[in-house]
């Protein structure tokens, strides 16, 4: 066996005790870092790799060689290729090259009652063709314009594919398999009525948002499903809009159906990692009632207060503030690294991982520098 | 004349239905200038009230922006009346998201409560470069400018608007805000701002001390 | 879920009788596959 085949092996029983809630060799870590961030400091143009994921390969080789982690540093990625073809506006290519997601609506307030009747068909006749113009037209120009575009996206996936089986087998990272859903809520409000949209929903028809959310969640519950649970992995779910909520619009409106969501996941054998983005803090009673071991990353919040509530049900995650390794020196940086590891490695049941992405990279910043020594002191004394 | 309390307390409610009842039974009596203006004013006073609420934790901000949102459609029911009056300002701001990041969110909540708050808000949307910047400033001769972003990598950007200020000799003439997920007093201080906020009602409170 | 653009095997099946006594274990999951593909890639537009 060689070195780097025991080094995934190790760390895939790492995850394996952490997900089912074992104190796990040491604190599992993960760059916290994105192919945003590896492209810039190899030195190449932000566009230029996504579009010609040739160029990739060393990109990764130079970030996994640079800083240490456990888990792939690839992450969840959006690819320009297929966007384009579909002449999306939900996501689109800014000027500095980073993949955002500008304000949309793609369901009117009086298309509720179509969604909730039928939510796919309501996505495929009313919200695609909105969002992405070239979804939009004769039926043949939309069809050929569907086939460029998934093919476009499997060709890129499978690439990316390829680089990242290469690092996991030179690197020996864990081999975890990922979905992506949301919670309803989210869902009907971040790609569907929008912000400003779902807020003013929230006053005129909270009983149209309850019952779309009932209706789309078989879809989400669908969408996160593995290929097998049994895989090494979790169900990825971000999460947006509560924080901006009233407690009883979150109570009522948010909550059921989310909760739903992580409980059949659950029930199915799927571990489900929750990015609790925002402050969740007046939430934490709610989150306490999810399903033993789910993964919880923090963006904001008390830790001390999070591991006392959560710490011995939940795994928790996340709250590295990621603007440190921007202003402080490397010595405040391992130190907050520390003093994170003080309060929520004991016991196990705790990840490290930052509260948010490292995307943009600048030479002589030192960014780069506080990363690598706070991923090295995680690694070096992350020992249970 | 209506009722502008009821008014007042409509808005601090985000009643929806009982404010355009009001706004347009109030047009429909043909009124005066300087009665709609009080209308206005009784508006505003209600988004005040939005703001407490806010800052006591029993408004977030999905209501701050539906606040926005029943404002602007008020100011266009009112605008008929309005027009001849010449609207009193409190300030002027040029405002804008910053140059590599497309959010707007947050610099439209702002943007929609200072609008409500009597300023002059020339939006220059998203990605805005330091030139941008530079030309509209120029060009208004703002009080305020105010840089929103979300990313990370917005914080160099907006140390970048700065500089492009400082080197256009018109840093001096304005007061500089930032606001959005990313920023900290200490990035305040890297970036050279004038003041910081990650919450729009605070940071409309920041402006209005400017313009006293 | 029902819906007109997305169909599980047996629905499949049913529309398309010629695929009656053809060899099942081979068919279905690769038309399951591709159902399931255009889903997964239909839903991530809007993630």
């Amino acid at each position: 066996m060689t070195d780097a085949v025991a080094m995934t092996n190790e760390r895939n029983q790492m995850f394996r005790d952490l997900f089912s809630g074992k104190t796990p060799k040491r604190v599992p870590l993960s760059n916290p870092a994105t192919q945003d961030f590896a492209i810039q400091y190899a030195g190449l143009d932000l566009a230029e790799c996504q579009w010609d994921l040739t160029k990739l390969e060393p990109v990764y080789e130079k970030f996994c060689q640079d800083f240490v982690t456990d888990t792939y540093p690839g992450g969840s990625i959006r690819l320009p290729s297929h966007y384009q073809i579909l002449g999306s506006t939900p996501i689109v290519m800014s000027s500095s090259g980073f993949m955002q997601h500008p304000e949309v609506v793609g369901l009117l307030a009086e298309e509720y009652d179509e969604f909730i009747a039928s939510p796919y068909d309501c996505i495929v006749e009313k919200v695609l063709p909105r969002l992405f113009t070239e979804l939009n037209g004769a039926p043949g120009k939309v069809a050929m314009t569907l086939a460029k575009a998934m093919r476009a996206q499997s060709d890129d996936l499978a690439y990316l594919g390829t680089i990242r089986a290469k690092m996991n087998a030179k690197y020996g990272y864990a081999t975890m398999m990922g979905a992506l859903t949301e919670a309803p809520f989210d869902f009907m409000a971040d790609f569907l009525r929008s912000f400003k949209g779902i807020s003013g929903d929230v006053r005129r028809y909270p009983d149209k948002i309850a019952a779309a959310c009932e209706a789309v969640l078989p879809l989400m519950i669908k969408k996160g499903t593995l290929p097998n649970p049994a895989m090494l992995g979790y169900t990825f779910i971000p999460l947006h809009m509560a924080p901006y909520l009233r407690d009883k619009d979150f109570a009522t409106l948010y909550w059921p159906t989310f909760k739903k969501l992580v409980e059949t996941m659950a029930g199915m054998g799927q571990n489900v990692q929750l990015f609790v983005e925002q402050d969740w803090m007046r939430y934490l009673d709610y989150l306490y009632e999810l399903p033993e071991n789910t993964i919880m990353r923090f963006e904001y919040g008390d830790p001390k207060l999070v591991k006392e509530k959560l710490g011995k049900k939940h795994i928790i995650s996340g709250f590295y503030p990621i603007t440190l390794l921007q202003t402080g020196t490397k010595q405040q940086c391992v130190d907050k690294a520390k003093e994170l590891m003080d309060v929520l490695a004991p016991g196990g049941k705790y990840w490290f991982q930052a509260d948010k992405s490292v995307i943009n990279f600048e030479a002589k910043g030192p960014v780069a520098d506080n990363m690598r020594a706070v991923l090295e002191y995680v690694h070096e004394n992350g020992t249970y | 004349m209506i009722d502008l309390k009821i008014l007042t307390q409509a808005v601090g409610d985000l009643d929806e239905k009982v404010i355009l009842g009001i706004i347009n039974d109030f047009v429909a009596t043909n009124p005066s200038g300087e009665d709609a203006q009080k209308v206005v004013l009784a508006c505003q006073q209600g988004m005040a009230i939005v703001g407490d609420l806010f800052e006591k934790n029993e408004y977030y901000v999905g209501d701050l922006i539906f606040a926005g949102e029943l404002l602007s459609q008020t100011i266009e029911l009112l605008k008929p009346v309005l027009s001849g009056e010449a609207t009193q300002k409190v300030g002027s701001m040029v405002i804008g998201t910053v140059e590599g990041d497309l959010h707007d969110i947050g610099k439209n909540i702002f943007g929609s409560m200072a609008e409500a708050a009597g300023f002059e808000v020339y939006d220059l949307g998203i990605d805005v470069s330091p030139r941008a910047f530079v030309d509209k400033i120029k060009e208004v001769k703002p009080d305020i400018v105010g840089m929103s972003g979300v990313l990370t990598l917005a914080i160099d950007a907006m140390r970048n608007t700065v500089k492009a200020l400082e080197e256009a000799g018109i840093r001096e003439g304005v007061k500089v805000i930032i606001g959005g997920n990313p920023v900290n007093e200490d990035a305040c201080k890297q970036i050279g701002a004038d003041a910081f906020t990650t919450n729009a009602a605070e940071g409309l409170k920041t402006c209005q001390g400017w313009v006293k | 879920m029902d819906s007109k653009y997305y169909a599980t095997w047996e629905e499949y099946l049913a529309e398309h009788p010629e695929l009656e006594g053809k060899p099942e274990h081979a068919i279905a999951p690769k038309i399951q596959k591709y159902e399931d593909a255009v889903f997964v890639f239909v839903m991530d537009l809007l993630l």
